[in-house]
């Protein structure tokens, strides 16, 4: 679904991805962990191109991207973006944020907007939150929103930007509960996260960054049993 | 009564329907001044936060000159230029002075609201796949004219009060009428009294509306 091959990217000087490879099967979900300052959010915003690649190559559900010559707009449209932040649009109510891209973007029917905005609330568990403001929710409600926005999109895979790093720690597990759901649903799912226990429970892989390389790619049993590399170990144990 | 006071209340009555009627036309150059400045303003703050260089530049231009020459050197500079090649009122020539200058204050106020808005609402709108276009005007846009709103009120009243600037070409609006009647009457201090009086009425019902305003914006969202 995703294979990046060689991936350079650097801010400034700063050289923050050092020629990574990475191939994401359909349906599989790959949790991306490293300490901060790693590269994993900057390789994250890479596949939907908020972040344009120096050297190297992604290919989207088959197709190598040419940042210059592609329509990244189309791209993005099948790439779902879940932020820390959860960026809603606070002047729209949580409907609206929902259908927001599917009428402009897809240039979908209101009423069919409507509808599968709708189903999507009821998905995540929001559906009484339809006509209320982003500012009257809690984190983990925005959060479960701005995945019902990005599913609204239907796209093809969905990447996850420490969704969870923002709450209070009572809310995380909502959030996680909805991806999940959705891992379980066959959603491919890149996801940049902390939290361990759903990196164990919910990856088919998890893949740890250092120093913008990629140093550990295991299934989670052997992730964290058998480690391969020393920093995977250390960083195990901090996390844990 | 003081005499002061009855000289005032006859210099009212005597101006009124005079200075009604003048404060219709101050009215009008102020909104023709506001909506024209916010036509320009949108268009030029636009330009500024484009990736285009020379944009940016004919920006600039613009900016620099309205803000560091005075609006009564603009006012007739506009009017005796400008009508050299086209036929113009002096009200229409006025107008469009006012909303030039007023142009390139407003231009600043959208930038910095704009500027102002969380990356994070841009980048939310492209990972949808929405186009940069679509994110300023639906996402972006609304959010910042939000936020400009006080600033922008400022603006309208500082207009408001600017306005009297083009008796220097004619226009018969408040000021102008009031230095005809000054000089008429030989009552300088109560014409002038007067219409100072008929201006801070003006500005403050102007600031009212405006509160008004920002109290309903805030009651419906967040």
């Amino acid at each position: 679904m995703i294979i990046a091959k060689n991936i350079h990217k650097s801010f400034g000087d700063l050289e923050v991805l050092k020629g990574i490879d990475l191939h994401v099967a359909p349906k599989e979900v790959v949790v991306l962990v490293g300490v901060s300052g790693s590269g994993k959010s900057t390789l994250l915003r890479c596949f939907n191109f908020l972040e344009m690649i120096n050297h190297g190559e992604i290919a989207i559900d088959g197709k190598t991207i040419n940042p210059k010559k592609d329509n990244l707009n189309k791209i993005r449209a099948e790439v779902g973006m879940v932020f820390q932040h959860f960026n809603l649009f606070p002047h729209k109510t949580v409907l609206e944020n929902i259908i927001e891209a599917p009428m402009q973007v897809k240039k979908k029917g209101k009423q069919e907007a409507i509808k599968h905005g709708r189903q999507l609330l009821e998905k995540v568990g929001l559906a009484e939150k339809a006509d209320v403001y982003p500012s009257k929710l809690s984190g983990g409600q925005k959060q479960r929103v701005a995945i019902a926005r990005s599913l609204a999109m239907e796209p093809k895979v969905m990447l996850f930007d420490e969704p969870t790093s923002a709450l209070d720690p009572e809310l995380v597990s909502e959030v996680l509960a909805v991806m999940k759901q959705l891992a379980q649903e066959g959603m491919t799912m890149v996801v940049v996260t902390h939290e361990m226990r759903f990196a164990r429970e919910v990856a088919d892989r998890i893949i740890m960054l250092d120093q913008g390389r990629i140093i550990e790619s295991n299934d989670p049993k052997t992730f964290f049993e058998n480690p391969e590399h020393e920093r995977t170990k250390q960083f195990i144990q901090l996390v844990e | 009564m003081p005499e002061i006071i009855v000289t005032l209340s006859e210099v009212f009555t005597r101006t009124l329907s005079g200075f009604l009627d003048a404060t219709v036309i101050t009215l009008q150059l102020t909104a023709i001044g506001i909506v024209l400045g916010c036509l320009l303003g949108l268009f030029f703050a636009l330009l500024k936060l484009s990736k285009s260089k020379p944009l940016q530049f004919i920006a600039n231009v613009y900016i620099t000159i309205i803000r560091g020459t005075p609006l009564i050197v603009q006012i007739t500079f506009l009017y005796f230029g400008i009508t050299e090649f086209i036929t113009l009122t002096n009200f229409w020539a006025g107008a469009i002075a006012l909303g030039v200058h007023n142009g390139a204050y407003i231009a600043e106020i959208f930038r910095g609201a704009i500027q102002g808005i969380d990356k994070g609402q841009s980048e939310a709108s492209s990972s949808l796949g929405m186009t940069k276009a679509q994110s300023m005007k639906r996402i972006v846009f609304p959010q910042a004219l939000k936020r400009s709103i006080p600033p922008l009120g400022n603006q309208f009243i500082i207009a408001l009060k600017d306005s009297s600037l083009v008796y220097v070409i004619g226009v018969a609006e408040l000021f102008s009428l009031a230095n005809r009647e000054a000089a008429q009457s030989f009552q300088p201090f109560e014409t002038y009294l007067v219409v100072g009086l008929y201006y801070l009425v003006l500005v403050m019902i102007f600031s009212y509306l405006l509160k008004l305003y920002e109290n309903k914006l805030d009651v419906d969202k967040d």
